[in-house]
């Protein structure tokens, strides 16, 4: 049986998620529909893109209730980038949009001096213990590549913060629910750790 | 805090890696040489005359994408959202776009709407004309547009492209350093991040680019740079400088 279940509704890129996931010998099954998904597996959702293209894409499929369901019945979530971003209540790319709702906060806008994309490595500054960053040490460097952040939050939710212009948190974890606005597919050792963390952990 | 980039940028033609050389093709190297894990990001470009982005060009990107786990950048001859797609499903995670603006603007604020700006760089090529202007060639240099690098970066900017990679081609393969004077001013004028390209021929150019220009990155062609024992040497040198880079 697949340990992971992929979240796949056909935007980006799957295939570093998925060779990350090979050379860690951690079997997984593409979700393109509800009926793909295993039962007793844990929930990987990575996303690119815009937050309402997503999210509708989701809600399509019928995938956004079913990872709500899977949440209550303590099945572990890992949300990447946009994936980490629609864990939260709502977001105001392009007009204001829903997201899964499973954690309390608001997407924004990087508004900042800084240069917006934020792309590239970023160090993740240590707030609270989590197994997912078990092995991992404070202050590691982690490919970013994003335009939104999480603006409004539950401080104690935040495992990391990262700052760029702005102190932003760039994971979380409420429970059996985690998140990360890096990309760890993209992260080299430090990211495969998390993934394996995640899968071994949490 | 965020760290300045190191970026390996390989060139093949029909599936091929060679060293530019303003765009002449020098057969001798494989992808054997790059070093997977000291880059902070590479860019793999399909320099091929025809058959863009052919199967063996493919090949490359999905060989890379799943022995490296750093972004990967493709492009070279995108023409379509077809190219794009399939370039993401092979594993790309920001697509370069260049010439296809010349004919098809909207290309790159299609690119925007359904992956988001931060999914595309837009490359663009630049020329010093005898009168000390710049002009933007498309083409592989065979086309001058006549327009400025900066009308050409607001196009590209307005459309929806998430990073800028400016690169002067008379440097390109000159190892004599990077266009200081080009890359500062558009660094200057544009929001996004701005990455060099195009005459890094030792580790003083690129720590030149660092100090002298706001740029998220540099890149280098140098195919001389791309063994571990090089790049880790780059970093320990701008290190050294204070720059601020990923160990």
């Amino acid at each position: 049986m697949a340990n992971i279940n992929i979240v796949d509704v056909g935007v980006g890129n799957l295939a570093s998620l998925c060779s990350a996931l090979e050379r860690l010998n951690i079997s997984f099954k593409l979700c393109k529909r509800t009926n793909d998904f295993q039962d007793n597996s844990k929930i990987i959702l990575p996303g690119v893109g815009a937050f309402g293209n997503f999210m509708k894409k989701l809600h399509e499929r019928k995938i956004d209730k079913l990872i709500i369901e899977k949440v209550d019945k303590k099945k572990s979530l890992l949300g990447i980038c946009l994936g980490f971003q629609i864990l939260f209540s709502d977001s105001t790319e392009y007009g204001n949009h829903k997201g899964l709702g499973l954690i309390k906060g608001r997407i924004k806008k990087i508004d900042s001096s800084k240069r917006v994309p934020h792309v590239g490595w970023n160090e993740c500054v240590f707030n609270k213990k989590s197994e997912i960053f078990y092995n991992v040490k404070n202050n590691s460097d982690f490919y970013f590549l994003h335009s939104y952040f999480l603006e409004t939050y539950n401080k104690e939710e935040v495992i990391t913060y990262t700052n760029y212009g702005l102190k932003f948190p760039s994971s979380i974890q409420k429970q059996n629910v985690f998140g990360v606005q890096f990309h760890p597919e993209k992260s080299q050792y430090n990211g495969l750790q998390i993934i394996k963390n995640f899968v071994e952990r949490c | 805090m965020l760290k300045k980039r190191l970026i390996i940028s390989l060139t093949f033609n029909d599936g091929i890696l060679f060293r530019t050389k303003k765009f002449h093709p020098d057969y001798r190297y494989t992808k054997n040489f790059v070093d997977f894990w000291t880059a902070d990001e590479i860019i793999l470009l399909d320099v091929s005359k025809k058959n863009k982005l052919s199967k063996k060009f493919l090949e490359i990107v999905k060989y890379f994408s799943l022995n490296c786990f750093v972004p990967i950048s493709a492009g070279g001859g995108i023409k379509s959202m077809k190219d794009v797609s399939l370039l993401f499903k092979t594993g790309t995670d920001k697509v370069i776009i260049n010439s296809s603006t010349y004919k098809n603007p909207n290309l790159v604020k299609k690119i925007s709407k359904s992956y988001g700006s931060q999914a595309i760089i837009h490359s663009i090529d630049c020329k010093k004309k005898p009168d000390g202007n710049y002009t933007v060639m498309v083409n592989n240099g065979h086309i001058d547009t006549n327009y400025s690098p900066i009308d050409w970066a607001n196009i590209a900017t307005e459309n929806g492209c998430g990073e800028l990679l400016i690169n002067n081609i008379d440097n390109d393969g000159s190892l004599l350093g990077y266009d200081l004077d080009l890359i500062c001013n558009i660094t200057n004028r544009f929001d996004c991040p701005v990455l060099g390209l195009g005459g890094a021929g030792n580790w003083e150019h690129i720590y030149q680019l660092f100090k002298v220009t706001n740029v998220s990155g540099a890149c280098t062609q140098n195919i001389y740079h791309f063994t571990n024992e090089s790049l880790k040497s780059a970093k320990s040198y701008l290190k050294s400088k204070q720059i601020l880079i990923r160990e």
